[in-house]
């Protein structure tokens, strides 16, 4: 607090979090942020306080800070740059009576209480526009918030609930006040927000609030498109008799708007032309669902003949997400997106007649719902996003583990990454980190041809030391004979998630993917196999593979059940082995599993609840009782090599 | 809802529905001698002759063989002879032929069940002899054919006279013609059903003799035969001199006078300013008038200030909770899990969010009916996560908002209207393209438009049904538009012939207890409005105002009919139909404990809202668990989309609470509340009396009340030994006792 400041400016700040104690240096995602200890009246650093110097020509919207701690970096908070000035919510204004003054072209940095009203207060003068807006979702709060202004006497006037800015221009001169909530009343430290009020010209544009963005947003845009379409929609061309004659290939952008908008475009197309359709409208975090309908046009006298060539609507989810039910039944994270990306086979020569419309804009009028539309001849090509790998764990316990990438000396870690294939690129996609901190390995179990999902294996090695780096972490592969890599961006939790039964998860992408090695602390236990080697196997047959158990907690419970992932060995039936052993083996059958010759890399993974001691200096009430903690152990990657069979 | 089960029918209050059993229960056996007895030589029609008999001995009603599932005992007929077709199977063909005897047509099985002679649950409903057993004993005699195809079609049935005045306590005949697509016209009023839209006002025999009571206004007979339906309509005059009426302020007082004079009826004189702010306080705000409202509202000698008092309500934002409070219920805004909490706080937000910014009804309708999106981005989708189901939707919209039953169409020909399966299908049909999609949150989906032909088949016939409206063709609709919004087209246009009347029909009952049409969502011919100058001249209204429901709030609070005072003179007090005075309402529960929160100076908690929350903005049905005052005055737990669920009748349980609960105590006894301020405060007795009476009542105590007020603050209290006890405590007993008596009165519980 506060979650922001003015270009050119510094800002103190307080941050607050688990297990910060202690901590170090303060990260930012921009080289313009700085931040310094803030210094007491003797010259010592004050716990949890921070100057951060906003440089001036730090670009204003988001920007994420990150936190060196002793068990390595934190998550991502975001931290918004802009030009208006800045203050903090002072005393409680939970009333009309000790409502805050705002003044106007400023911005309140503010955390809402439970079942709580904070209440403002600011001039108006008579015709001028104000735009009131509430940053909170966009900025990793669990604030919905809703805007009010009203009277003098506190009547409201006009309330905004959808999180959307509140455009007011005042019927009268003085004072007025500002009343903000959430939608259900709830409150906490997690709903902070950031309340700015702007006197704009009446004829202004309304300015664009940054947000953070959407998972489903990592497939866009395609690579080296322009940042802006080569042409607009016309209006009207809701009408076939207006539609709007294009040529393809295209790249138009529009707007869902007015309420019930169609968009309809006429282009002639050619038989056996194949075309790749895309659209963009829920992956800008637009609140739409585009659907796009083709249809051959051919003339029969007086009437028109139309025949339905292609429907295209929503990008499917490379792997089925969960539905926060009881049981785990997949990732938080949705890599599908209810835009659009679809071939178009023409069968016919001729007129071709094109509807563009939002299956959610029946009776919605927002401009700002707008679109882009790329019609282009096959450009084969993939986009990545990543996560930590999650699973079910004891008894529905749904902890979302999507925890920052700060590694504990031993432990090898799973992400899960997804693809979004675009114009049907099928290959091989391998997955690869570079910069990696010392002692520490990466191996990917590459997303098979035509597949969508991969897992990366990040090691840290049990003797590697403190460090932080800021990996590339990318995938490669071939298209149309070259090579391509494309980054893999990660996903994150907008906040700690203890339960998604009672509360839903709020994922997003993160700026950066840093790795630190905390240098303190250890896994509770490392599953390797017994020798560092491509393990071979003739196809067909079976073979054992030895498991060296490195303990270094005790568990709650003496079994640690283990799945196995990895192309070609997905199938091997869950295998138990003892918490209480310091060795294991496993034993895959070929035969069961049909796998192909070739080069494998595979690994265990399955839950334990740990022990967890904590590496600082314990009290002696903390020694006494260690915290359960549930954790996923992941085996190291190990190679198998399967032989041909011998021909009989 | 299944309307040939009777309990599943009347439970939300189907009046007439109910009559109509008891009218069909109340029939007794065949006995006339004027009924058209058929001769042997003259053919019998199975449709025209036979079933209509059937019908008439309630053979074929809903409790009886046309009762849901089997019929009785095996023995089905579809409901009041709707299925001749069926009927003729059932009867001729089905048990292997045995209800009739073509050999023996007296000993038929159908014949000796029907005249008691074999043993019969429902007991003789043909006499033997009589003209209508001798038209059966006929028909089997001829054959026992079916004329399902060839037999005169029923074109209308028309009741003479169709309208009259008849006086209180005298008679009028009915006669019911049937006419015929090709041949004579008949008299059937032998046969014809008759049923009275209100009881206390006539009654009317199985032959057609209407009976008027004592009390003065319109009612109405509905006359049914075959699938044909007609009304009789009568005016039942007091006809007391009218010497003075109060002057006309607008169309609404021009169209109650004038309807008075002709019934002759006189109107209780205008109420005074105190009566009337509370009463449009409560009844705009749902609350009674802040301190400031009646200062100022006392002070000003400005000849429109109670113009101006109803636009100050219909500004401030207790009234879009209040009217928010109304539509939530109806549109089920339920709380059937804990993660609901958001969906329903967001979509009662949207409601009250509406209201505040007057968003034209047809507007806000459109919104709600052709929804898209999800929770947060579109609260209106809610309602599609609270009515699920095509058949629930077509039956809450046409109820709602259209102000038509069509529940009972879903399976039979409605009874009461015209409305066929074939209507309720084509109706459902703008719902059958709703798309959903799972979203994070479970329960919940992404409402839109799944693209394709939208079309219902009916499932009696088996026709697939193509969206047509209520009496409506309705363009073809091309796959890729959504349906709903050309029902939300239809629905707003000025000519829809229900879509205005059903909202303003609802909007004065809310003002006046009792609507033009009454139930206020049973709109139908056969069950008219008691003035329909009034109800057309309102609906014109709104339509021209562009559907704006505070216009309509404001024509209706501003017309001296609704400023009447309750007080009843000597002629009007039992006139409970044509508004010649204010009907008293008992406060509905959160506006009741509002109310008393005020009086009281406390504040009730409610979970998960900000303090100071008012019971009438709270979001949805789950407070009603912890708050035993709202559940014991009635406030309804939004499962139904008829306003009866709120129960607004007295019982013990409310007379206990208010005299015993726990909440109303602590209310008395809230530290720094009313009565404990009073009983520390230096005033003077009349001043804290004056206090009391203005906040309880918006007026100031008349000379005896405020005596005995002052009178009753000066008594000694004494423990239960006799002793005095402490004067503090003493005071503050004197002024909770004091304010307790307050809310028990009737001034207070009632809007008057």
């Amino acid at each position: 607090m506060p979650m922001g400041g003015t270009v050119g400016t510094q800002v103190e700040i307080a941050i607050t979090g688990e297990s910060i104690e202690g901590a170090g240096e303060l990260l930012f995602t921009h080289p313009g942020l700085a931040a310094v200890r803030k210094l007491d009246a003797n010259g010592q650093p004050e716990a949890n306080k921070y100057v951060v110097k906003i440089a001036a020509d730090t670009p204003g919207g988001i920007h994420e800070a990150r936190l060196m701690t002793r068990l390595g970096i934190s998550s991502s908070r975001v931290f918004s740059v802009g030009t208006l000035s800045e203050v903090v919510q002072a005393t409680p204004n939970l009333t009309l009576a000790t409502a805050m003054e705002l003044k106007v072209n400023s911005i309140c940095n503010g955390v809402m209480s439970v079942k709580s009203i904070d209440h403002y207060t600011f001039d108006a003068q008579k015709g001028h526009r104000y735009v009131l807006n509430c940053d909170s979702r966009g900025i990793d709060s669990k604030l919905d918030a809703v805007l009010i202004i009203a009277d003098a006497g506190g009547r409201d006037l006009v309330v905004e609930r959808r999180g959307k800015p509140l455009d007011f221009t005042a019927t009268n001169d003085g004072k007025h006040f500002l009343k903000i909530h959430d939608i259900t009343f709830k409150g906490g430290p997690a709903y902070f927000y950031r309340l700015s009020l702007q006197e704009l010209p009446s004829e202004a544009p309304l300015p664009t609030f940054a947000a953070t963005k959407t998972v489903s947003s990592f497939s866009w845009p395609p690579d080296g498109l322009a940042e802006n379409s080569l042409s607009s929609e016309t209006e009207s061309n809701n009408l076939p008799a207006h539609a709007q004659k294009i040529s393809l290939p295209c790249d138009i952008s529009g707007s869902f708007y007015p309420a019930a908008d169609v968009d309809t475009f006429e282009f002639t197309g050619t038989k056996g032309e194949v075309w790749w359709v895309e659209v963009a409208s829920e992956r800008f975090g637009r609140p739409t669902d585009p659907t796009v309908l083709i249809q051959h046009v051919s003339v029969d006298g007086p009437k028109e003949q139309l025949t339905d060539v292609a429907e295209f609507s929503d990008i499917a989810s490379p792997m089925k997400p969960s539905t926060n039910g009881y049981a785990y039944d997949g990732p938080p994270y949705d890599g599908g997106s209810l835009d659009i990306i679809g071939k178009l086979v023409i069968n016919d020569d001729g007129l071709h007649r094109l509807q563009l419309s939002d299956l959610f804009g029946g009776t919605r009028n927002d401009a700002r719902n707008v679109y882009r539309l790329i019609i282009r001849k096959a450009a084969p090509d993939f986009a990545l996003a990543g996560w930590g790998l999650h699973m079910e764990l004891r008894n529905g316990d749904r902890n979302a583990l999507s925890k920052p990438l700060a590694l504990r000396g031993g432990i090898t870690v799973a992400l899960e990454v997804v693809a979004v294939r675009r114009d049907g690129f099928d290959g091989v996609i391998e997955l690869v980190m570079k910069g990696l901190p010392d002692g520490v390995t990466a191996q990917g179990l590459k997303i098979p041809a035509g597949k969508t999902r991969g897992i990366m294996l990040v090691t840290a090695d049990d003797k590697a030391p403190k460090s932080l780096s800021y990996v590339a972490f990318f995938g490669r592969s071939i298209v149309n004979g070259v090579e391509v890599e494309r980054p893999v961006q990660m996903a994150a939790m907008a906040w700690p998630i203890v339960d998604s039964w009672g509360e839903i998860p709020s994922p997003r992408l993160v700026t950066g993917l840093p790795i630190s090695v905390t240098g303190a602390e250890f896994a509770p236990i490392s599953i390797a196999a017994k020798e560092k080697k491509v393990w071979e196997v003739t196809a067909g047959q079976k073979i054992t593979i030895p498991l060296q158990h490195t303990r270094r907690s005790e568990f709650s419970g003496t079994v640690l059940q283990l799945k196995t992932s990895g192309a070609g060995f997905e199938q091997v039936p869950r295998f138990d082995v003892s918490l209480a052993s310091d060795s294991s083996e496993v034993t895959l059958d070929l035969a069961a599993l049909k796998t192909p010759p070739g080069d494998y890399l595979i690994a265990f993974y399955g839950s334990a609840v740990a022990k967890y001691q904590s590496s600082q200096e314990p009290s002696a009430k903390e020694k006494s009782v260690p915290k359960d903690t549930a954790d996923i152990v992941v085996s190291e990657p190990i190679a198998i090599r399967v032989k041909p069979a011998e021909a009989k | 809802m299944d309307c040939l089960e009777p309990l599943a029918c009347l439970r939300f209050g189907s009046q007439a529905l109910a009559f109509a059993i008891s009218a069909v229960f109340s029939l007794t056996a065949f006995t006339c001698d004027s009924a058209q007895g058929q001769e042997n030589s003259e053919p019998v029609s199975f449709v025209n002759d036979v079933v209509p008999l059937l019908t008439k001995a309630g053979c074929n009603s809903g409790v009886c063989h046309a009762k849901a599932g089997n019929g009785q005992n095996g023995f089905r007929l579809s409901l009041l002879g709707f299925e001749p077709g069926e009927d003729f199977e059932s009867i001729v063909k089905d048990s292997r032929g045995r209800r009739l005897s073509l050999a023996e047509p007296e000993s038929s099985l159908l014949l000796r069940k029907a005249s008691a002679k074999l043993p019969h649950g429902g007991g003789v409903r043909f006499q033997e002899p009589s003209a209508e057993y001798s038209t059966l004993v006929n028909w089997i005699r001829q054959g026992a054919s079916n004329d399902y195809e060839t037999a005169s079609q029923l074109v209308s049935v028309e009741v003479q006279p169709n309208h009259a005045s008849v006086n209180p306590g005298s008679q009028q005949q009915l006669k019911v013609i049937a006419r015929y697509s090709d041949q004579p016209q008949r008299d059937v009023t032998s046969t014809a059903l008759f049923e009275s839209n209100d009881n206390a006002m006539a009654h009317v025999t199985p032959g057609g003799l209407v009976k008027m009571m004592d009390l003065p206004g319109k009612v109405a007979v509905m006359v049914r035969y075959q699938s044909k339906v007609s009304v009789f309509n009568a005016s039942v005059p007091l006809g007391a001199e009218i010497r003075e009426l109060p002057p006309s302020l607008n169309f609404v007082d021009d169209s109650v006078f004038a309807n008075l004079k002709v019934l002759g009826i006189p109107p209780s004189p205008i109420c005074d300013d105190a009566t009337f702010l509370r009463r449009v306080s409560l009844d705009i705000a749902g609350r009674v008038p802040t301190d400031e409202e009646r200062t100022a509202f006392f002070a000003s000698q400005d000849a429109n200030k109670r113009e101006q008092a109803i636009d100050g309500l219909l500004r401030s934002s207790e009234y879009a909770d209040f009217f928010a409070n109304k539509w939530t219920a109806m549109l089920k805004n339920r709380r059937d899990d804990a993660s609901d909490i958001t969906s329903n706080f967001v979509f009662h937000a949207w409601v009250r969010d509406s209201l505040l910014a007057n968003k034209p009804y047809d507007q806000m309708v459109r919104e709600l009916l052709a929804a898209t999106g999800t929770v947060i981005a579109n609260p209106p989708v809610v309602w599609y996560k609270r009515v699920k189901e095509p058949k629930q939707q077509v039956e809450d919209v046409a109820q709602l908002f259209l102000g038509v039953r069509m529940q009972c169409a879903q399976c039979h020909h409605h009874p009461f209207e015209r409305w066929s399966q074939d209507d309720y299908y084509s109706f459902s049909a703008f719902f059958t393209q709703v798309g959903r999609k799972p979203t994070a949150t479970r329960g919940e989906d992404m409402i839109f438009h799944k693209r394709g032909t939208a079309a219902a088949t009916n499932i009696k016939s088996g026709h697939v049904l193509k969206p047509a409206a209520l009496g409506d063709a309705i363009p073809a609709i091309a796959s890729d538009e959504d349906p709903r919004l050309k029902l939300a087209d239809w629905m707003s246009s000025p000519s829809n012939p229900f879509f205005a009347k059903a909202i303003v029909n609802r909007y004065w009952k809310h003002f006046f207890r009792r609507g033009l049409v009454e139930p206020e969502d049973d709109i139908r011919d056969t069950n008219p409005p008691s003035n329909p100058e009034l109800l057309g001249a309102l609906e014109h209204h709104f339509i021209a105002s562009g559907f704006d429901l505070k216009s309509l709030v404001k024509v209706i609070t501003s017309s001296n009919a609704y400023q009447l005072s309750a007080e009843p003179n000597q002629y009007n007090i039992a006139d409970s139909q044509n508004y010649s005075r204010y009907y008293p309402r008992r406060l509905q529960a959160e506006v009741f404990l509002d109310a008393i929160d005020d009086l009281t100076s406390s504040r009730t908690e409610f979970p998960n809202l900000p303090s100071g929350t008012r019971a009438i903005a709270l979001p949805d049905n789950s407070y009603n668990n912890g708050s035993p005052f709202l559940k014991v005055f009635g406030r309804p737990e939004n499962e139904s989309v008829c306003e009866c669920e709120r129960v607004q009748s007295s019982s013990l349980a409310q007379s206990l609470h208010l005299i015993n609960a726990k909440d109303i105590k602590s209310k008395l006894a809230t530290s720094n509340g009313r009565a404990d301020r009073l009983a520390k405060s230096d005033k003077s007795s009349e001043e804290k009396i004056r206090e009391l009476y203005s906040v309880a009542f918006s007026r100031e105590p008349r000379a005896d009340e405020l005596n005995a007020g002052i009178d009753f603050l000066a008594e000694p209290r004494v423990d239960a030994a006799g002793n005095p006890i402490d004067p503090q405590k003493a005071n503050q007993e004197i002024f909770q006792d004091l304010i307790w008596a307050l809310i028990n009165t009737k001034e207070f519980l009632f809007n008057h």
